[in-house]
């Protein structure tokens, strides 16, 4: 059982906070700690185009190591260049997870191609840092992760960790696309697959977090950490239909396992729920977890998916719920 | 190598298909059977907002090729779900007996927003002699990879001494400012190789040299063992201005291999040709190779990419 402590707004795009490129949204942090900051990645937007439609792209700031509400340094420009004509990463690279191991920088990332019958389509890119962490390139110009018989499309929200020496990836898969009021909604769910090189990756081939809203739900940002002997997954999951509607959006679940395959959910575990007004009143998503200090620490997006940026909890208590025989 | 044209021997004009009377049999490719050749071929209908999509038949014929047996009554596999990477056509489909299995290895289409079409590799598997295919799942089993960004398709698969190989193509690049007006694609063939037919280990790159020049497309490669050597024929043309152009349009190639890792490419060698006049004169694509009888045989498509069907030539040399 967790208890987070909310600690309150840390970024918010729409208030000019960021680089002139960061209009909108700041979503899916994800955290690399230096010695005097602490780097957050995420996604954010220029304004839309005349039809509306967006393109995320790749940034990130950097927060004083003693004060995460200080803001210390920003990217100036999008950090990963989008794909080229075709690709799969040519309209958007959002979200993406970062992992430093010794002095390399590895992004994986979400890349966005536009289809005719549907609006969009994902696959999983890897790019590497030769500067630190400040930019990144492209492995190949196309995706590490990809379609497969069971996972036929829209591959998404990469989370990349490393344990005893093994590459994990837990990532979203498209199972089937929905009409809802004449515009197609894909229906997702959380899949892994394990790697020796973080290049060549085997796909465990099954749904790993059983669903509680409805068959549709949508599951997305499996953010693994382990502590205290565990490994904990907390999670994003949603009604497939009407989601921007009240009570029906992103809220953080949870999953909890001792190896890595087999998770069991109990969200009443997670300790974190939207707030009762302000910016993480409606929905609350795509957190990340980590440690810093002697502190366990949460940033997680709000309303809107991330539209007003993010913010951070701390955890209070932890206590790992008794077995009931 | 020497081959014998033996001349157009299906016009899908002539027969009433599941799709309705034909019109297009692109890229026949065969399954031999103890009576008769069945031979598939994909066709094309039209779509709600007039684009096509390409749907697989057959046609079967007895084994001299004189007589034709019947056409497909049921539609042979169905084209893809909504955001599926096969919803907008199969083209083509390559048929390998496997045991009591057939399987099936296509192409999917499916359209994109920037630039026209994306593909991907499929498996299908029939239990009934090819009448009609399952899927192995909604997704292909071959997409874009690290290194294959996009247009992974005409995959041709054989067995030879227990290891499957498949040859295919892949895109390396759209080009912008062709004569076209919208971007055209540049892709080439490559090798894999598996052991299920299902898990493939890819080496991500061309292996066949280029021709006319860098931005040369080459296509639907076919490959046969014939006395002690692999023989490979596929198509190439240039990247743009394909379509009208005789001088540009898809030709036969030919490459050679004895180790089934290394190719010589040596078009001259090919044996066959544009015919100075007629149904094959401007174009010749989608070459299929393959036994039959003690024989080796080639299927073509002609002028205009197949429209008006394929025929046969007879290696005599």
């Amino acid at each position: 059982m967790f208890r987070w402590i909310k600690l309150g707004q840390v970024f918010d795009p729409t208030k000019g906070q960021g680089a002139s490129w960061m209009q909108e949204y700041a979503q899916a942090p994800s955290v690399v700690v230096f010695d005097n900051h602490v780097r957050v990645y995420f996604s954010s937007r220029k304004r839309p185009d005349e039809k509306g439609r967006y393109i995320t792209r790749l940034g990130y700031i950097d927060l004083a190591r003693d004060n995460l509400f200080r803001i210390v340094g920003v990217s100036a420009e999008p950090i990963l260049p989008l794909g080229e004509r075709g690709g799969f990463d040519e309209f958007g690279t959002y979200p993406a997870s970062i992992i430093k191991i010794g002095e390399g920088f590895r992004v994986y990332y979400t890349g966005f191609s536009r289809c005719e019958s549907v609006p969009f389509n994902n696959a999983i890119g890897l790019a590497i840092s030769d500067d630190n962490g400040v930019t990144f390139r492209k492995v190949g110009l196309g995706p590490v992760l990809s379609f497969s018989p069971d996972e036929p499309f829209v591959l998404g929200s990469p989370k990349i960790r490393r344990f005893h020496d093994v590459w994990y990836l837990w990532y979203c898969a498209g199972q089937k696309w929905i009409f809802n009021e004449g515009k197609p909604q894909p229906v997702y769910k959380i899949r892994m697959a394990t790697s020796d090189d973080g290049l060549q990756w085997v796909k465990y081939g099954q749904n790993i977090v059983k669903d509680v809203l409805e068959s549709d739900e949508c599951q997305a940002s499996a953010d693994v950490f382990l502590f205290q002997g565990r490994y904990h997954m907390f999670f994003s999951y949603r009604y497939n239909l009407e989601y921007r509607s009240s009570g029906r959006g992103y809220r953080i679940g949870y999953a909890w396992s001792d190896d890595l395959f087999h998770w069991t959910r109990d969200d009443a575990q997670a300790g974190i729920e939207a707030s009762p007004e302000g910016w993480d009143s409606e929905s609350i998503s795509y957190a990340h977890v980590f440690s810093l200090d002697g502190r366990v620490l949460m940033f997680y997006q709000g309303n809107e998916m991330g539209r007003y940026g993010f913010g951070l909890a701390q955890l209070d208590t932890y206590y790992s719920k008794p077995v009931i025989v | 190598m020497k081959w014998q044209k033996q001349g157009k021997i299906f016009d899908p004009a002539d027969h009433q298909l599941v799709t309705g009377r034909g019109f297009y049999a692109q890229s026949p490719q065969t399954l031999i059977l103890e009576d008769r050749v069945r031979v598939y071929f994909s066709t094309r209908t039209r779509d709600a907002v007039g684009k096509y999509l390409s749907h697989i038949s057959f046609v079967d014929f007895d084994k001299t090729f004189r007589q034709i047996k019947g056409v497909a009554k049921k539609a042979v596999i169905p084209l893809g779900g909504l955001g599926c990477f096969d919803e907008h056509g199969i083209f083509p489909i390559n048929v390998v007996r496997d045991g009591e299995d057939v399987l099936a290895y296509t192409t999917g289409w499916n359209r994109k927003v920037s630039v026209s079409v994306d593909a991907a590799i499929g498996l299908a598997v029939s239990q009934n002699d090819g009448l009609t295919f399952g899927k192995v799942g909604a997704g292909p089993i071959l997409a874009a990879s690290l290194h294959e960004p996009f247009l992974v398709a005409d995959a041709f698969v054989a067995i030879f001494g227990g290891v499957y190989h498949m040859w295919y193509i892949y895109g390396l690049r759209w080009l912008e400012h062709c004569q076209e007006g919208d971007p055209q694609r540049v892709y080439k063939i490559a090798h894999a190789t598996s052991y299920d037919g299902m898990s493939w280990k890819r080496e991500s790159r061309p292996i066949i040299p280029d021709r006319l020049n860098a931005d040369e497309c080459q296509a639907l490669p076919t490959v046969i063992e014939y006395k002690g050597a692999y023989h490979m024929y596929f198509c190439y043309r240039e990247a743009s201005g394909f379509r009208n152009d005789r001088t540009r349009g898809y030709r036969l190639g030919y490459a050679q291999s004895t180790d089934l890792k290394a190719w010589t490419r040596n078009d001259c060698e090919a044996g066959i040709d544009l015919s100075e006049t007629g149904w094959d004169s401007e174009m010749m694509c989608y070459p299929h190779v393959f036994h039959c009888d003690g024989e080796v045989l080639m299927l073509y498509n002609g002028n205009e990419f197949g429209r008006d069907g394929f025929g046969l030539a007879r290696l005599c040399e």
